[in-house]
């Protein structure tokens, strides 16, 4: 995707490349953080530029999220999701709504639970991660940012180092809940390598 | 009560409310319509008599998002000189107000303690939580000394207002507190003050479970429990002016306090974590 | 000289642990202008919550009493502007941020800050309007800003439109208005208040902070003073610092007088603030151009929107054939019409994409009518225009 080009005035302008990531779901689903989170990383730690945006509905919990994290080493002028490289999908109707979007061959990352039906999976590559179950069993809904990062980790590990997310994390969740929601990471980051579906 | 709901809510089907799970707001809803229906039937006040006005904030969304009656969905703070407008238009509407501790006790203020003079015909129905929940948990003029909020990050050095005080010395005939979980004295309360010609004040502690953190169950027993009904004897002051000194106390200037805020926080070197 | 009170006299300024270090931080735009703030001097925030500006109060509520300042949240926003006005006069730079509602209400206050020449700085984080409008971003009180004020009385108003130039333009913004003693509007979207970018902080001594010029500073004693006199910007006196001044905001004479009224004193006063904004517009105004050399079309926007516009701009001329030039306008207000028609040639139509229905389009027309053969514009509600929508908008029009 990377276009060096001049104008017919003999302009030379390059395109920097973008990856473009967008997540949705719930409100109270964590959709914000996550992006946070992805941001800040990158940014800070991986000293990438990076913009973060979201979006939801006015009620505190249960509307609908999106939230979205343009990357690049360049400049980053529309700050939005274009055409996105990875999307995750933590209800039906994120997915629903949004599944349009993302580029063929791109990553899908949803959470089976709440997710039943992936129209035309077969244009993407398609990961199934239980992120809700996971956080449950860790110890709440709220700890289920941390296993979807994780399960993220090695899908955009040419970009962002584990170490990097890990940092990211710690310093974004409240003091006394680092070391559960390392362990949730953990275990978002380890889910059946071998079950990760085409 | 289901036949004074739209058939329709603003997403969809009418029940689940959109309000955070285990907010007030539904019980208020409740109440306030057992209320009404027992007008309806007993008084027999006409349906199409009843307006609904509503403020900004989460009380502000009982109004247009479910009840089936005449409503306005009106600025913050100033629901109440809507309400003395269309009372100068017809004097015979039963006017029900839904707004909340800052909508009345902030921006509102003036507007409430006019109201209260001028005791127009209205029944406030002030949900009380404490704090502004639609805007994500900033303190408000209710919330107590010492509590910690998005914009009292290190601890409200205000003293709250009694919202109850206030409107009874501005002037309101009819004052009372109640919480919701006490559904039967709210819906007595809210049926006197449609009932009293003039200006009542029912203010109805309201738990935000999402802002104050705590599981609704706690916070419903905490009004239980920490709540106390006053019966007080009320002299008969008739044809007299009261004069005198009505109160000399030493209180903290609030610059003075905030300053002790300034010396714990103030960022010298020693304090910075990287 | 009164006795300096508070931890306002001087100190501001000196302990480098206030502020963040040097370095490259990941902040909210709402954040960003609050640093920024800082840095400028701003010691004092008075606000009340509304989305979405809420971030930025209760940041503030955290970082004001670090470095010794101090946070009110008032009971509306009327009183929050007033609250500005008073903390200015009592000689410490003050903000406020809003929405489309409060700023609504706090036009008065801004007119009285106007004609009383107050410095302070309003941010307005716009959302969709008329009325409570909805929560998504917009652009819809850009002329609010220049005429929401009762008397049209002049302003300046900015636009930034990343997290960096929240941080930088809010130090402009302060600067401006304690260089031309007057109230700074930093008028922006909901996109780029809640946007997260890196935040690259400079040392403070790169920093440049522009203080008012005072009486005392210019060795103009108490009884020389005229408080709306003594050149185009006139030295402030401050409450306290032994000089009497009184703070009027009815038409007045260079000596303060109110009551000495004609027509003449109403259109000398007028004028005079006009003139000092006004007719100061190419030093205080910016813009940014590029591609503009014998570009056939020409993009003008401003805010968020010229983050897609750039981004439509580029894409075009990597060969769509579109020959696109681009201004940005940095400076909303005054409206920097020289400017723009020195760098301006003749071109086919000028496209205006706005988060409104059109409102800058005005001012631009005014100014370039003669330039081209229409103005067109671009209207997007509720979400940022996307660069393929402005492009097919511009293929449209063009073919």
């Amino acid at each position: 995707m990377n276009l060096q080009g001049s104008s017919k005035r003999g302009y030379r302008v390059k395109k920097d490349e973008r990856f473009e990531i967008r997540i949705a779901g719930f409100g109270g689903q964590g959709i914000v953080t996550i992006g946070r989170i992805l941001g800040e990383a990158l940014s800070i730690y991986e000293g990438k530029n990076s913009v973060n945006t979201q979006s939801y509905g006015p009620e505190s919990r249960g509307g609908a999220c999106r939230s979205e994290v343009v990357i690049s080493d360049g400049e980053i002028h529309y700050p939005n999701v274009r055409k996105a490289d990875l999307f995750i999908a933590l209800s039906q109707v994120a997915l629903d709504t949004y599944i349009a979007d993302l580029r063929e061959g791109g990553i899908l990352l949803f959470d089976p639970d709440s997710v039943k039906n992936v129209p035309d999976r077969d244009k993407y590559r398609v990961y199934e991660v239980p992120t809700m179950e996971i956080a449950h069993d860790i110890g709440g809904v709220k700890f289920q940012n941390s296993v979807a990062l994780g399960a993220l980790c090695p899908l955009i590990d040419h970009m962002i180092k584990e170490s990097s997310l890990r940092q990211a994390i710690s310093r974004n969740v409240p003091p006394k809940t680092v070391e559960t929601n390392m362990n949730a990471f953990e275990r978002g980051m380890n889910y059946g390598e071998e079950d990760r579906g085409t | 009560m289901l036949k004074y709901l739209k058939e329709e809510g603003p997403l969809g089907p009418r029940l689940p409310l959109i309000f955070c799970p285990g907010c007030g707001s539904g019980q208020v809803l409740n109440y306030t319509l057992h209320a009404v229906d027992k007008l309806i039937e007993e008084d027999e006040v006409r349906r199409e008599n009843f307006l609904f006005i509503s403020g900004i904030g989460c009380s502000g969304r009982i109004t247009s998002h479910y009840l089936n009656f005449d409503s306005a969905w009106t600025i913050h703070g100033r629901a109440l000189a809507v309400a003395t407008g269309a009372l100068l238009a017809n004097p015979a509407f039963k006017i029900v107000v839904f707004t909340g501790d800052g909508d009345t006790g902030s921006i509102g203020g003036n507007h409430f303690i006019h109201a209260c003079r001028r005791n127009i015909d209205v029944t406030i129905l002030c949900l009380n939580n404490g704090l502004y929940g639609m805007t994500g948990g900033q303190h408000a003029p209710t919330t107590p000394l010492g509590a910690i909020t998005t914009t009292t990050p290190y601890s409200n050095r205000e003293e709250a207002f009694d919202l109850c005080k206030l409107a009874e010395i501005a002037g309101a005939p009819y004052v009372a507190r109640w919480t919701t979980a006490h559904p039967q004295q709210v819906i007595k309360s809210i049926m006197k003050g449609l009932r009293k010609k003039g200006t009542a004040l029912i203010e109805i502690l309201s738990q935000c479970p999402v802002h104050e953190k705590m599981s609704p169950v706690t916070l419903l027993k905490g009004f239980r429990t920490k709540t106390i009904h006053v019966n007080k004897a009320k002299e008969s002051t008739v044809g007299k002016t009261f004069i005198g000194e009505f109160c000399d106390l030493d209180k903290r200037e609030w610059n003075e306090s905030y300053q002790e805020i300034i010396d714990q926080f103030l960022r010298t070197n020693d304090k910075i974590d990287e | 000289m009164a006795k300096k009170i508070g931890a306002h006299d001087g100190e501001n300024r000196t302990h480098d642990s206030y502020f963040l270090k040097p370095g490259r931080y990941y902040l909210q735009g709402n954040q960003a202008c609050i640093e920024g703030a800082l840095m400028a001097g701003c010691r004092v925030y008075a606000g009340y919550p509304i989305t979405p500006a809420v971030e930025t109060m209760e940041y503030a509520s955290q970082r004001f009493p670090q470095v010794g300042g101090r946070f009110i949240q008032m009971e509306d926003e009327i009183a929050s502007a007033c609250a500005l006005i008073g903390s200015s006069w009592g000689g410490v730079k003050a903000l406020t941020a809003t929405s489309g509602p409060g700023f609504s209400l706090m036009q008065e206050t801004i007119s009285i800050a106007v004609m009383s020449e107050t410095p302070m700085v309003i941010i307005d984080i716009q959302r969709a309007g008329p009325g409570q409008g909805y929560i998504t971003a917009s652009q819809q009180d850009v002329m609010q800003a220049r005429w929401g004020h009762h008397g049209g009385g002049p302003i300046i108003a900015l636009a930034p439109s990343s997290v960096q130039e929240m941080f930088d333009l809010t130090i402009e913004a302060f600067n401006l208005s304690e260089q031309w003693r007057t109230p700074v509007l930093v008028m922006v979207e909901e996109t780029v208040g809640h946007m997260r970018e890196p935040l690259v902080i400079p040392p403070r001594d790169a920093i440049e902070v522009i203080e008012r010029k005072k009486p005392q500073d210019l060795g103009i004693p108490p009884q020389d003073y005229l408080p709306w006199g003594h050149g185009v910007v006139a030295p402030m006196a401050n409450w306290g610092d032994g000089y009497n001044v009184n703070f009027v905001a009815l038409v007045h004479l260079e000596d303060g007088n109110i009551a000495r009224y004609s027509p003449q004193a109403n259109y000398h006063c007028v004028e005079r603030l006009q003139n000092k904004i006004e007719g100061n517009v190419d030093e205080i105004s910016r813009i940014e151009t590029k591609f503009l050399e014998g570009c056939k079309h020409l993009i003008i926007c401003y805010g968020a929107v010229s983050r897609t516009a750039m981004e439509a701009v580029i894409e075009a001329h990597e060969g769509n054939g579109l020959e696109l030039g681009y201004i940005r306008l940095v400076t909303l207000w005054p409206f920097p019409e020289e400017k723009m028609r020195k760098i301006v040639g003749n071109v086919d139509t000028i496209f205006v994409p706005e988060m409104n229905l059109g409102m800058m389009r005005h001012p631009i027309t005014e100014a370039l009518r003669d330039r081209c053969k229409k103005v067109v514009s671009i209207p997007s509600f509720g979400i940022l225009h996307s660069p393929e929508y402005i492009l097919s908008r511009i293929q449209e029009e063009t073919s």
